[in-house]
Parts: C-alpha cells; sequence; structure tokens
C-alpha cells in the first residue's frame, strides 16, 4: 500500500512538474474589454487601477508580461499624467530592450516634450520595482481624494508634477460582480439610447428637410401665381391706357 | 506496480510532449528562419455583417458582436506572450496604428519594412474576421491570421479557422450554457451569448497561436539557462523503490 501511494505521488509530482510551463501574470482583460468597447474615461480609469494592480502584482512575482509597463504608461498618458506615463514607458524600455524603438514612437506621439529628459530616464530605470510600487501607491491614492503622490526625492521638483489634483474620477474601482454587470447593462442602455437618438434626430433631420422642400416648393408657386397676377394687371394697364391713346387719336 | 507507475510518468512527461517536434518543424520553418521575436498584432479587420439598426434587437445584435471581436483582437496576444514573444498591448498597439495612413490591404500585400526599421518590429500579425453564423444552441466563426515578416515581406503563417461551438439543449431546445460561460459572463459583465462568442473566439485564438514556436527571447533563455543557473544546478535521480536522490553536481565548461 506504502509502495503504492508512493507511485502515485511520484506520478502526480511528474505531472505536476512537466504541468508548470509557466504561463505570465496576465493584463486585465475585463477592464481592457470595457476600455475597448466603450472607450469611456471611467472605463480607462478602472483600466488604469487594474493595470497597476496587474503590474505591483507581476513585479512581486518577477513575472513581468512585456508590454505591461508601456500598457499602463500609455493609460497614464492618455488620462493626462504625461510624467509618470513617462516614467513607465521608460521602464519597459529598460525592461524590455526589444520594444525600445516602439517606446520612443509612442512618447514621441504622446509626449513629445518629454522625449529627450535622459536624465530622467536615467533616474526613473534605476529601480523598476520600486517605481511599481510607487505607481500602486499613487493609484491608490488616487481613488478616494484628491491625487496626491508620495513624494521620492524631495530636490527634484519634476515629481511634484503629480501632484495637481485630479476633479474628474468617476467610477468606483472595486466592483463586485453584479455591480459590474449593472454598469455595463447601463453602459449598454445609454449606448442603445444614443442610438436611438441618433436615429430620431436623423429622421428629423429628413423630415425638416422634406417639410422645407415642401414649404419652398409652396412659396415658389405662391411668387409665381403673384408674378402671373401682376403681370396680367401690367398687361391690362398696358391695353387700357393704348386704348385710351387710340381714342384720343 | 511501482515501475509500472515511473513508465507511465515517463512517458507522459517525456514521450508525448516530443511527439510534434518534426512537424512543427516543417509546418513553421519560415518561422524557424527568421526567428522573430518582437510580434505586432495588427487592429482587427472585421468584414463580419452587422444588422441595419431599425429595432434595439438589432443594437443588441450589433453591441454582442463588437465585444466578441474586442475579445479576439485583445485575446491574440496572449499565446503568443506565453511563447515568448514580445507583443506590444492593446493600448501601445492602437497608439502605433494611428500613426499608419496605410489601408489595411495596403499593409498586406505591400512592403512593411519600416516597421523594422521605425519600430523594431519583427513580425506583423493580421487577424481578419469573415463572418459569424449562429442557430439557437451553435455558434460560427471564420477567422484568417496572416503573419507576415518585416524583413522578408513574406508570410510567415497564414491559417483560415471555421470554428464551431454547439451545446447541448433542455427538452424546449434552448441551449445549456457551461459552467466557465456563466462565469464569464459574470465576470465580463455581459449576457451569456456575448460570453459564448467570446469564449469561442479565444479558443480559436488559443488553439491556432499556442503552437508557434517559441519566441527567440524564450530559445536564448532556454540556451542560457545552465548558465544563469550554476550555482543551484543539481541532478535528481528516481531510483525504481520511488525514492527520490538529490545530487548537486558543477557545470562542465
Amino acid at each position: 500500500m506504502t509502495n503504492v501511494s508512493k507511485g502515485t505521488i511520484i506520478l502526480l509530482a511528474t505531472l505536476l512538474l512537466s504541468a508548470c510551463s509557466g504561463s505570465y501574470v496576465g493584463l486585465p482583460r475585463a477592464e481592457m474589454l470595457g476600455y475597448q468597447t466603450y472607450g469611456t474615461y471611467g472605463s480607462l480609469y478602472s483600466l488604469a487601477c487594474a493595470q497597476a494592480e496587474s503590474l505591483n502584482a507581476a513585479v512581486k512575482a518577477d513575472t513581468l508580461h512585456p508590454g505591461m509597463y508601456a500598457e499602463y504608461g500609455v493609460a497614464l498618458a492618455l488620462m493626462g499624467h504625461k510624467s509618470a506615463a513617462c516614467r513607465m514607458l521608460n521602464a519597459e524600455a529598460k525592461a524590455f530592450p526589444e520594444g525600445r524603438s516602439m517606446v520612443y514612437r509612442i512618447k514621441q506621439r504622446l509626449m513629445p516634450d518629454m522625449l529627450l529628459d535622459e536624465a530622467a530616464t536615467a533616474r526613473d530605470t534605476a529601480n523598476l520595482s520600486q517605481l511599481a510600487g510607487w505607481a500602486y501607491d499613487s493609484l491608490t491614492a488616487l481613488r478616494p481624494l484628491p491625487f496626491v503622490a508620495p513624494v521620492i526625492d524631495s530636490t527634484d521638483t519634476t515629481w511634484l508634477q503629480m501632484q495637481t489634483p485630479v476633479d474628474s474620477v468617476e467610477t468606483p474601482i472595486r466592483l463586485t460582480a453584479t455591480q459590474k454587470r449593472q454598469l455595463l447593462e447601463e453602459e449598454q442602455a445609454r449606448q442603445i439610447m444614443l442610438q436611438q437618438a441618433r436615429l430620431d434626430s436623423i429622421a428629423a433631420a429628413r423630415q425638416a428637410k422634406v417639410d422645407a422642400r415642401k414649404q419652398a416648393k409652396a412659396d415658389r408657386e405662391k411668387d409665381r401665381k403673384e408674378k402671373d397676377k401682376a403681370r396680367k394687371q401690367a398687361k391690362k394697364e398696358k391695353d387700357r391706357q393704348r386704348k385710351e391713346k387710340q381714342k384720343k387719336k | 506496480m511501482k515501475s509500472r507507475h515511473l513508465i507511465y510518468a515517463f512517458l507522459l512527461a517525456f514521450v508525448l510532449p516530443s511527439c510534434k517536434g518534426e512537424k512543427k518543424l516543417a509546418q513553421y520553418s519560415e518561422i524557424y528562419r527568421e526567428c522573430p521575436a518582437t510580434i505586432y498584432v495588427a487592429p482587427l479587420s472585421d468584414m463580419s455583417f452587422r444588422r441595419a439598426v431599425r429595432l434595439t434587437e438589432d443594437s443588441v445584435y450589433n453591441l454582442s458582436l463588437n465585444i466578441a471581436a474586442n475579445q479576439l483582437y485583445l485575446t491574440a496576444s496572449d499565446p503568443l506572450v506565453n511563447n515568448g514573444y514580445y507583443v506590444p498591448g492593446p493600448l501601445a498597439s492602437a497608439q502605433i496604428a494611428a500613426t499608419e495612413s496605410r489601408s489595411d490591404k495596403q499593409l498586406r500585400n505591400e512592403s512593411i519594412n519600416d516597421y523594422h526599421t521605425d519600430l523594431g518590429i519583427d513580425a506583423v500579425l493580421f487577424i481578419t474576421l469573415h463572418s459569424w453564423r449562429n442557430t439557437t444552441n451553435s455558434w460560427s466563426v471564420e477567422v484568417e491570421y496572416v503573419l507576415r515578416s518585416t524583413h522578408s515581406n513574406s508570410e510567415l503563417m497564414h491559417v483560415l479557422v471555421n470554428a464551431t461551438k454547439t451545446l447541448p439543449t433542455d427538452f424546449k431546445g434552448n441551449p445549456i450554457p457551461l459552467v466557465e460561460d456563466k462565469a464569464f459572463s459574470d465576470r465580463y459583465g455581459c449576457d451569456l451569448e456575448t460570453a459564448q462568442r467570446c469564449r469561442l473566439v479565444e479558443t480559436v485564438n488559443k488553439y491556432v497561436l499556442k503552437d508557434l514556436p517559441s519566441g527567440s527571447r524564450t530559445r536564448q533563455q532556454r540556451t542560457e539557462r545552465h548558465i544563469k543557473a550554476h550555482p543551484e544546478y543539481f541532478t535528481l535521480k528516481i531510483h525504481p523503490d520511488g525514492s527520490v536522490e538529490l545530487a548537486k553536481s558543477e557545470m562542465q565548461q
């Protein structure tokens, strides 16, 4: 019995070891799908928060996914936090040298003014794990209150750029499945309403165009009748004058 | 009994995974030749039919297809990343795509060397969603994958898949959703029909792209791992009586 159980343990252990091919910590798919489909600020914000969390987990577990820093950086840049975004993109270039040219192009597009900041690049990429932790903390701080980022180097004023308050934080971050479903249903209903409103406005515009055309036709008809009437009157007047002249003669 | 277990273990762990080697080598010979390290997933080309919006159901149907198309695009990078390729994420890819002025057709047929020179990308994956078909309990999708090299402009891979997912039905003829579909629906906050489509495209992506050869980054890591693991390099011996012997040994130079 003991031997059988040992054999089974070996079998299971071997199978488990062979199955451990090491998958990476994934990107936040649900939030990404939400942003990709609806593209609202709220969905972008919740995507950025989820990315910060997964980035932090990946850094802690040493399972960095290629493009994680870049994704988070682009999300931050789209939200307007360009300084932090620049730091994240520099971190991506440092962690994955294959993506350096791509990161350069993205920076060129999103933040051309921060492209040639070599000193900041060197400083940002000095300690990647600290950077990710800082990003996570900063976004955690962003949730309930206006944005307050921890100052890492007090002599460096560029870090203070992140301390500008953010007023437009809309959605809660930790959502239950029911809340998510509710939000999505609301979003779907909103989309449908918007679509309906768009259709209504198109129909109204079409109707207005038809009405205007009818009105223009009626006006033209009226003008033509008035002109005909005036022409007839003028003709009558001329005839009358001609007859009077003939009588005089 | 003991030896039989050991034989099973060795068979399952070593022999079966190595069975696909030669076939894979022939199928992906172009990829083995070019050794791409960075793959960029181009924006999805969605050719599937959308309903003209007259009723609310039409909007819901179109939204469902949009969500599934987005899911197809988003999950395409997962198998590639797990195979060791560097794949920029969807937000970064959107920024790259925004700078592109050529049409999708031009990108597929003309030279894309500039992707290598400007962005350092080795291959571009074009995905085309051709059509959707569904009955009460089955969903079908037709997807085309083209992987083009930015060095030689040649096609490294070209696959056209027609995948169908069929669910069992109850006595009324309504489909019985799987537990995984329900979980997906809860997690993503979408209806069950959208969940069916999303899970179908996810499976298609996994099936088509999981078997690609490992990226050159992984290959390089595999060749270097003995050097990296030098201090912890050890040998494991499993004896016929089930005991395990662990022996540390030095790296041979």
